[in-house]
């Protein structure tokens, strides 16, 4: 509310008052430096905000040529000649209310307002701390780019523009969120992607009503559909490789000044199993990975609840000697096999919860206590069985090999055990039912989450079923757009 | 409703069909397995008149609300009769809770399985038939696990030794009865995309091949014992067994449970596409409504057989007399 208002007030022309008038709406904030000075022979102020500009370009770019400027008749001659005959920085907007006043002093521009003039020039000397380029922690790579983006949203964009020198890459900078006034940049090739979800993604985001935007998890509501979905339509990756990929393909990301993270849109469930050295190894080593990982998903959902089904509904399904083994190892354990699978996944993710919170010299404080001490000591005293506990394991591990998907895999892993636990693989199959709906009903802009495979289309299965060589990729020009069903 | 694609309306009526199949009682012999393959391709030729109605953009849910009603009563109490199918396999299936529980283990298997079919049919037609593609796709891997654990103990003389009662047209009757899941197909085949007679013939020719290799590989394995068994497509999976130590009933169960859950799901958006037709203000709770319906009528077919002549007539009736009148109808205007 406040900024609307900002945005009505003028900046006022004379000096001691706009001065006044700056200190007044900034509350007196100790970071706003008002630097007072005549040019000229006009009275002027230099405005900007401690830290987030760099001294030495100030000085040097502004400050050094601004203070030696020649006797002018008034301020209109002396904002003239500042803008068309002397070239300060490349980034040069001008503000003619508070609203856009605060806005470009918050985000590291120098702003020169003077007396007699109702409108303020900026200059872009940004120079705030910001973390340096560096590799993805959380999209691990072997073959390819190790950059991943940065909180910077203008180096975010220059590192995607670095990849595609295309002019039909379009980048569009826009604020949102009614405090923070964050940055946020949306891309796509304007050649590759389908209008219709362009402007449906547009509209979505004029939607957003936020204060603040901290997180790529404040905007994904916006863009998401409202149903009730258990795996998330919208990608995020924090490597510029892979968005510049997705582009390609005719998708649209949003970058968030401050997160490290671009929101693609839309995502397919097949995406989550594809990574960038997919596209570096040999195709046919990439085909044996992605099966790999299809089945390390499948083992991460449902082997503790087939496992528990199993032994205690199901043991026809087993040879005698595995048979012999589990029954001998589970009679030794006090609690029911679906109590200790209910207490070993639960405690699995304390203490995963507890690694990842910790700080990381106490993290690994914390692998050494729970693999060593409490593993080794709960199956020593009998309490957990050996093999339930390597079945948890290689669930567990299992889930790691498909790290996006990791949220859902949790909450499924403990759904399908309860249900494998009470109704053996009966359970098992209607909860399958169920989720395979909610998988099939995720939709977001008419592109379904489950498209190559159903929908089917077999022109998809180049990337999904196996990886199909690079030029035969490449050569069918492929777009999102092959999966919309609106199309 | 919206418009599905041929292989969407394929998967979702193969998997009620499969799933009646599973369910079948009595005796299988070759001249059943034949009584029904026959029986398809005369429901095929029944079908030629809707299939010509829907050529000209005809669908059940545009006619009059007579017949939208008529539909409706007609697949509510198939989806009755498909809870009553469930309820009697699972006597032979081993369900865990079921068997242990009686009469609420029957009904808390019942509940459980119209609870996803109420979840299913809350998302719409549109999930539920990409679903049933992928499910439809799974089942029939599975279906080829067991139909080539079935080879390991078949015994062709079934095919010659195994003697029935029944006459040719008694099993095409019964073919029939399996077959209530023509009339979603009634109501759907207008809500397709693309030519309603390709969309027919893929259908029916996928139903052929199923029922084939279900009822033949059923004859080859369970033949044998056909007179003492109530279920012959479960008694012969139970029999399919690749590997000499481990056994792969579960498999089937699998199987079985998600194509109930299925067939059931889409006798009720089926239902309920109508019943928005019908009455448009019941927006709130029309599913719920719907499967409590079909448990009610469920109780009507759970006692006594199922297998009865005059519901093949019934089914005739949907499939062949009503479009055949609405076409009529249409010629003379």
């Amino acid at each position: 509310m406040k900024n609307q208002n900002l945005k009505e007030i003028k900046i006022i022309s004379g000096l001691k008052q706009n001065i006044a008038k700056i200190k007044e709406l900034s509350g007196g904030s100790s970071d706003v430096l008002i630097n007072e000075f005549t040019t000229g022979g006009i009275k002027c102020a230099l405005i900007c905000c401690e830290g987030m500009l760099s001294t030495a370009t100030i000085t040097e770019l502004v400050l050094e040529p601004i203070t030696a400027i020649s006797a002018k008749k008034d301020s209109h001659e002396l904002f003239h000649y500042i803008e068309n005959f002397m070239l300060l920085s490349v980034d040069r907007p001008k503000a003619d209310n508070y609203d856009a006043f605060f806005r470009l002093i918050n985000s590291g521009f120098a702003v020169l307002i003077a007396d007699g003039m109702d409108k303020a020039l900026a200059f872009g000397v940004q120079g705030y701390a910001v973390r340096s380029i560096s590799e993805p922690s959380a999209e691990g790579n072997i073959m390819g780019s190790h950059e991943g983006f940065v909180e910077t949203v203008r180096t975010n964009m220059s590192l995607i523009r670095r990849r595609l020198k295309s002019p039909d890459l379009v980048l569009e900078l826009f604020l949102k969120g009614e405090k923070s006034r964050t940055d946020l940049c949306l891309c796509y090739m304007k050649d590759r992607v389908p209008s219709e979800l362009l402007e449906k993604i547009r509209s979505s985001l004029d939607n957003i009503k936020l204060e603040t935007i901290l997180s790529t998890g404040y905007i994904k509501p916006f863009v998401e559909s409202n149903n009730f979905e258990l795996f998330s339509s919208t990608g995020t990756t924090e490597r510029p490789d892979v968005l510049c990929s997705k582009l390609i393909e005719g998708r649209v990301a949003i970058l968030i000044d401050g997160i490290p993270f671009a929101v693609v849109i839309p995502k397919l469930f097949c995406e989550s199993f594809q990574t960038l050295d997919d596209y570096a190894f040999q195709p046919w080593y990439s085909t044996f990975i992605r099966w790999i990982k299809y089945f390390a998903f499948l083992i991460a959902v449902l082997l503790p609840a087939v496992y528990v089904s199993i032994v205690v509904y199901h043991p026809e399904l087993l040879n005698s000697t595995m048979l012999m083994l589990l029954v001998d190892a589970e009679q030794k354990a006090p609690l029911s096999i679906l109590t200790e699978s209910l207490g070993v996944l639960l405690m699995y993710e304390i203490i995963r919860e507890a690694g990842i919170r910790l700080p990381k010299p106490v993290g690994g404080a914390v692998s050494i206590v729970s693999g060593l001490i409490i593993g080794d000591s709960a199956v020593d005293s009998g309490l957990i069985s050996t093999p339930l506990l390597t079945i948890t394991a290689l669930a567990v591990i299992s889930g790691f090999v498909v790290p996006d998907l990791n949220q859902s895999v949790t909450i499924l892993r403990l759904a399908f055990l309860i249900s494998g636990g009470l109704f053996g693989l009966f359970g098992i199959s209607i909860l399958a039912c169920a989720v395979l709906v909610n998988i099939c009903s995720t939709e977001d802009y008419g592109f379904p989450y489950t498209a190559p495979l159903s929908p089917f289309r077999s022109r998809g299965l180049d990337d999904t079923a196996v990886r199909a060589g690079i030029p035969q990729m490449q050569s069918r020009n492929f777009t999102v757009e092959e999966y919309s069903e609106n199309s | 409703m919206e418009k599905i694609t041929k292989n969407q309306l394929t998967a979702m009526l193969l998997i009620t069909d499969a799933f009646t199949l599973f369910c079948f009682k009595g005796h299988i012999c070759l001249i059943t397995a034949l009584g029904f393959l026959c029986g398809t391709v005369i429901q095929f030729l029944m079908s030629v008149p809707l299939v010509s109605l829907c050529k000209n953009n005809f669908s059940i849910e545009k006619s009059g609300k007579i017949i939208q009603v008529i539909y409706f009563i007609y697949i509510v109490m198939w989806g009755g009769m498909l809870f009553a199918m469930l309820w009697q396999a699972s006597d032979v299936i081993y369900i865990p809770y079921e068997n242990s529980h009686g009469i609420w283990g029957k009904l808390l298997i019942a509940g459980l399985v119209a609870l996803v079919c109420l979840y299913s049919s809350s998302t719409g037609i549109k999930a539920v038939s990409r679903a049933s593609v992928i499910a439809c796709a799974v089942g029939a891997v599975c279906l080829f696990i067991v139909a080539v654990s079935a080879c390991f103990g078949s015994d062709w003389k079934n095919l010659l030794c195994t003697k029935n009662s029944d006459s040719f047209v008694n099993e095409i009757s019964r073919g029939f009865v399996l077959s209530g899941g023509l009339g979603s197909f009634a109501v759907m085949l207008g809500n397709s995309k693309g030519n309603p007679l390709k969309n027919a013939v893929y259908y029916f020719v996928g139903k052929i091949i199923l029922t084939a290799v279900i009822t033949f590989s059923s004859i080859l394995v369970a033949g044998g014992i056909m007179q003492i068994t109530d279920f012959p497509i479960v008694t012969s999976a139970q029999l399919s067994q690749p590997f000499p130590v481990q056994r792969i009933d579960s498999l089937f169960l699998i199987i079985f449970a998600v194509f109930a859950v299925f067939s059931i799901a889409v006798q009720s958006l089926s239902a309920g596409s109508l019943l928005m037709k019908i009455i448009p203000s019941f927006t709130h709770f029309r599913t719920t409504a719907i499967l409590i319906l079909m448990i009610g009528s469920a109780f009507l077919f759970s006692g006594g057989n199922i297998f009865r002549p005059l519901y093949a007539v019934i089914i005739a009736f949907i499939l062949l007399i009503i479009p055949l009148f609405l076409l009529i109808k249409r010629s003379v205007k």
